[in-house]
């Protein structure tokens, strides 16, 4: 049955049916929110533009310009900025992430300076423009359609007073202004709003009442009812702060709606304080700012990067449709009437007050300030009052009926808000460059920054204490202590309030900086790998550093290994050895990173970069040359000394890593890379350059076989001579693990001593992973002999292996066998090591193919070794 | 009373102030000593009150060419000490600044120095940090240790830059300490306000 043109009739069932009207209004609010961020978007492709105009500024303008659009189509301008929409639902993201973000410690700091410059200094500006306009329509300046009297200009001054905190952040955020500067602006603007909300409202019911019927008690209303609603807005906002963190104590088995419950409280906070007509603005501010500390103690790291993103998205796309749709309501002439007198007065007297009552007010606070506000500062604060949607917002709620002269109104709160928009907003970032206004200095925290200062606060409480005055620092000292006791305990998870230490913070957040910048290093360094060996993963998958990528980096560093022989492991064996290779070579990596930038610093301090990959190159030219003598110059060495002394094996088998290790430094440094590396460094670096651990550190002479193995390898540790850092002894684990060979040794040195700096919950992982390996039953080497055979069969496919490397120079493959009597025990040691590596690492497959021709003596030399040996 | 030291520009008033706070302190004595700080309640839950008090009492900072330590310093000592905290003034020039501000930090520096060697050691450093964290019964020792340590090795990248193998840093010494804190206006922050002290009767 199809359906009929005309009316649908009512008995054929349709197949589609238009349904614009269900759809019309969210569609329209998204594409609107997609217009908005495309313009951002193309804003955004010239830096030249954005550099020089604000963004505030070019939304405006494109909301002209779509607002003129419209208006030329439908002939009646259909959409503008409703107030409801304004504070129910665009306000408060912007408010909530300023709160959430704002940096409590600087904030609480310049308390005082924000409350004066907030509260005084509005009430000023409301009550002097208020009464100067007045003075001007008495004077007879303005135009005779303008119907108001002076509490009609007092509530048109109230409004128009505020200082708008979207606008404020918009043009601030790209000023950079010193932070002192800008928490205070910042701060004003926000915490202006109950000054401006309650006057706003006492204003608007004298305006209703009339002027006739006001009494005196309205008066006294007034003033118990600032008090009133900024107070119960901020303990509005404070009770939610309290409930929010305390939920979120609660929320470890349901991460995943962490982020709603900060979302969903701040939201029902600001809508509560609205309901009982508090400042809403006020309880959203605070929410976030107390809350902060704890929930960030509390939920997890992914739900604190998505609160982050999250906040920032709402908050940006909420300024964005704030601004454009600004520009939009402009266009809408029906609401407005034009008066230049009163335009130009408010405009001037805005900019006067404003002026006047920063300087005055910054006069008075110098006295108290410890740091006092220069000529600049005040310079910069007076121009940077901007006027926004919030004041737009409230004229627009005016009552036509009783507010006659609206239209005027209107009319001068649009203007007023363009000019400081645009015109000061445009003319601010040059304004700063010309007059120098101290820039903030965007250094990274240090962790010796962090440590003075937590000393300072204490050194100052202390003084404090001994002076006998209780002043500021004294009172944030008694509040810490009783945060500590009882409020973090109660609000914060046991395990989060244990390790919660502001110190502890900045050193892990370092160490993270430190590890992932170590990673950029280290993917250059593999870039150059790419070039030498094209086996190697690409570095594109390196940079993703996946966990089947760090397998295979692992794996091919590892076919280096050239003895292989295969054992029968589980799956978990083999995941376990893996890791274990991942944690070896990249806990490892650090000092091996630092001893090839001191070779580098050696040969010459300049062109690092190129000569880096130069070294490189040439270390793995050599390494590939004298790989095979060398390795088992290695075993050999090694091996005779277990022989001799079974028992105290440590100061001799050490000396082996020693040779090995500066050869290997090419191959492991492309090997692999893993993000905990960089506190290894430090705590490498920092047992080196201090001599702390004396048993740590042992500068040993090399042994008479080390030197011959060095003229065997020549040239390769005059371009890396490196300190000899011996660890105390080598766990027995690491030395019983059956897949390490000589290589093993190099673990030795993420032994326990060299774990400790890392951050906690990374040694646990990494203490997990050895007790892991550990389980796991090692063959008992030498001794057992089934083994040995069991050993002695896989080596027939993965030798050639070994051999494939060696094909490039025959000699050192000849070589070979006269050296397997010493290493036997070695090669079987290390074997499965690389045999694992093998099957984790198909790209070795054809590698494999071609050695398979060569030489099958070498088998029957192992096998011989073995029954020798036993 | 009219002898304090030359470069406190602190009040009349204030000196007044602060001279009440000392009698009461050393209970009319005309020297205090260091048992007399235990009687400041509040002090006892400053984790670092040891090196504080220890400050007052170190002879570097009561005047210059002197060291060691003295058992009980009199009014004009305290005033000297006080004199490390007061703010800046609007109209220091350059130079001043520059004085005022490696004086706090030589006070910081003395303070951090137990062993009067010039330098900072790796485990003076060590003693500090954990002093600091003592507040906290949850962080262990290690930890603090390891930011010791983490600090020192930022300490060492920054002062001397890229180092040799053999090359130990040895400790922090003033010149070093003076780079660590370029940058960070330390004159803004170590100050207290003696202005509007209260003589504090409720504290006995």
């Amino acid at each position: 049955p199809v359906a009929t043109s005309g009316p649908p009739s009512p008995a054929g069932a349709e197949l589609l049916r238009w349904q614009w009207r269900e759809v019309q209004a969210p569609c329209l609010v998204a594409a609107w929110i997609l217009v908005a961020s495309l313009a951002k978007i193309v804003f955004h492709l010239s830096r030249k533009v954005t550099s020089v105009v604000p963004e505030s500024c070019l939304l405006i303008l494109l909301g002209l310009g779509l607002g003129g659009i419209v208006l030329a189509v439908a002939k009646k301008a259909e959409y503008q900025l409703e107030p409801n929409m304004f504070f129910l639902f665009l306000l408060p993201p912007i408010v909530l992430d300023s709160g959430y973000f704002m940096p409590s410690r600087l904030f609480f700091d310049n308390i005082g300076a924000i409350l004066t410059y907030a509260v005084v200094g509005t009430l000023w500006n409301s009550f002097a423009t208020g009464i100067a306009l007045w003075g001007l329509h008495r004077a007879g300046l303005m135009d005779p359609g303008v119907e108001a009297g002076l509490m009609d200009f007092l509530l048109f001054g109230s409004l128009i007073s505020a200082v708008d905190p979207v606008a404020v952040l918009a043009v601030f955020e790209e000023v950079h202004v010193n932070e002192t500067l800008f928490i205070i602006v910042f701060g004003e603007s926000l915490l202006n709003d109950a000054v401006t909300v309650v006057l706003y409202k006492v204003f608007n019911s004298f305006v209703e009442l009339g002027p006739a019927h006001i009494r005196a008690t309205d008066y006294v209303k007034g003033v118990a009812s600032f008090f009133l609603v900024s107070l119960g807005g901020t303990a509005v906002g404070l009770l939610f702060a309290f409930l929010l963190a305390l939920i979120t104590r609660f929320t470890k088995r349901v991460r995943i709606i962490e982020p709603l419950f900060i979302f969903l409280l701040a939201y029902v906070a600001y809508l509560a304080a609205e309901m009982v007509s508090l400042s809403s603005i006020l309880a959203v501010t605070f929410c976030g700012i107390c809350c902060k500390k704890y929930v960030e103690a509390n939920i997890s790291q992914k739900s604190r990067t998505t609160v982050k993103y999250t906040m920032k998205t709402l908050a940006s796309s909420s300024e964005t449709i704030i601004f454009m749709f600004l520009g939009i309501s402009a266009v809408d002439t029906s609401k407005w009437t034009w008066d230049t007198a009163l335009v130009l007065g408010t405009l001037f007297f805005i900019l006067l007050f404003r002026a006047v009552g920063v300087v005055l007010q910054t006069c008075v606070l110098n006295h108290f300030r410890l740091i006092p506000l220069d000529r600049i500062d005040q310079v910069v604060m007076s121009y940077g009052g901007l006027r926004g949607a919030v004041a737009f917002a409230l004229v627009i709620l005016l009552d036509r009926e009783k507010v006659k002269a609206k239209d005027y109104f209107v009319a001068t709160t649009i203007v007023v808000v363009f000019f400081t928009v645009i015109v000061q907003g445009l003319t601010i970032k040059p304004l700063v460059t010309w007059l120098k206004v101290k820039r903030s200095d965007h250094h990274k925290p240090t962790l010796n920054e962090e440590l003075h200062e937590h000393a300072f606060d204490h050194i100052l409480a202390a003084v404090e204490d001994i002076v006998g005055h209780h002043g500021y620092h004294y009172w944030r000292d008694k509040w810490e202590q009783f945060d500590k006791k009882y409020l973090s305990q109660l609000l914060m998870r046991k395990s989060a309030y244990r390790l919660r230490d502001e110190i502890w913070d900045v050193y892990y957040k370092l160490n993270i900086r430190d590890a992932i910048s170590f990673v950029d290093q280290g993917g250059r360094v593999l870039s150059a790998a790419k070039l030498a060996l094209p086996s190697m993963p690409s570095r594109t998958s390196m940079s993703e550093s996946s966990v089947t990528n760090l397998l295979r980096e692992s794996g091919s560093g590892a076919c280096l290994d050239l003895q292989v022989i295969d054992t029968v492991r589980s799956r978990r064996d083999k995941e376990d050895a893996a890791m274990h290779h991942v944690l070896r070579g990249s806990l490892y990596k650090p000092r091996r990173r630092y001893k090839a930038s001191y070779s580098r610093h050696f040969i010459s301090p300049d062109n690092q970069e190129r000569q880096d990959k130069e070294i490189f190159r040439q270390n793995m030219k050599r390494r590939l040359e004298t790989f095979k003598s060398t390795k088992h110059n290695v075993c050999s060495s090694k091996s005779k000394a277990r022989l001799k002394e079974k028992g105290k094996k440590k100061a001799m088998s050490n000396k082996a890593p020693n040779g090995k290790m500066h050869r290997n430094v090419p191959w492991q440094e492309a090997a692999s890379v893993l993000v905990m590396v960089s506190s290894e460094e430090e705590e490498s670096d920092s047992s080196e350059t201090e001599k702390e651990d004396d048993e740590g550190i042992v500068f040993i002479a090399r042994a008479t076989d080390e030197v011959l193995q060095e003229k065997a390898t020549p040239g390769s540790l005059d371009v890396c001579p490196s300190p000899c850092i011996i660890p105390p002894s080598p766990t027995l684990a690491e030395k019983e693990l059956p897949w390490k060979g000589d290589q093993a040794d190099l673990a030795v040195y993420v032994s326990s001593e060299t774990t400790k700096i890392v951050p906690v919950d990374m040694q646990k992982a990494w203490n997990q992973s050895i007790s892991s390996l550990e389980s796991i039953a090692s063959p008992p080497g030498v001794e057992s002999g089934p083994q040995h055979r069991r050993f002695a069969c896989p080596v027939l496919e993965e030798q050639p292996q070994s051999a494939s490397q060696v094909t490039l120079e025959h000699s050192s493959c000849f070589q070979f066998p006269s050296h397997v009597p010493a290493s036997g025990r070695s090669q079987s040691d290390s074997s499965p090591d690389g045999a694992e590596q093998q099957e984790l690492q198909p790209l070795m497959a054809t590698e494999e193919q071609q050695g398979r021709v060569l030489p099958t003596t070498e088998p029957r030399w192992l096998m011989f070794n073995r029954a020798s040996h036993l | 009373l009219s002898a304090f030291s030359p470069h406190s520009p602190v009040t009349s008033e204030q000196i007044e102030h602060l001279h009440r706070r000392f009698k009461q302190l050393s209970r009319d004595q005309l020297t205090i000593r260091k048992e007399n700080f235990d009687s400041i309640p509040d002090l006892e839950f400053n984790p670092i009150r040891g090196k504080i008090v220890h400050a007052f009492f170190d002879k570097r900072n009561l005047r210059q060419e002197s060291d060691g330590l003295a058992d009980e310093i009199n009014f004009e000592d305290f005033l000297t000490i006080m004199s490390y905290f007061r703010p800046i003034e609007m109209n220091m020039d350059e130079e001043q600044l520059d004085r005022f501000r490696k004086e706090k930090l030589k006070f910081l520096f003395h303070m951090y120095d137990s062993d009067h060697d010039g330098k900072i050691t790796l485990q003076e450093y060590r003693n500090v940090v954990e002093e600091l964290l003592s507040g906290n019964p949850h962080l262990e020792k290690e930890s603090a240790r390891s930011i010791a340590d983490g600090a020192m090795m930022e300490a060492a990248s920054i002062c001397v830059g890229q180092m040799g193998p053999d090359q130990v840093y040895e400790g922090i010494t003033f010149d070093d300490f003076l780079k660590m804190w370029q940058g960070i206006d330390i004159e803004t922050k170590m100050h207290v306000r003696f202005l509007t002290m209260e003589t504090i009767a409720h504290c006995y």
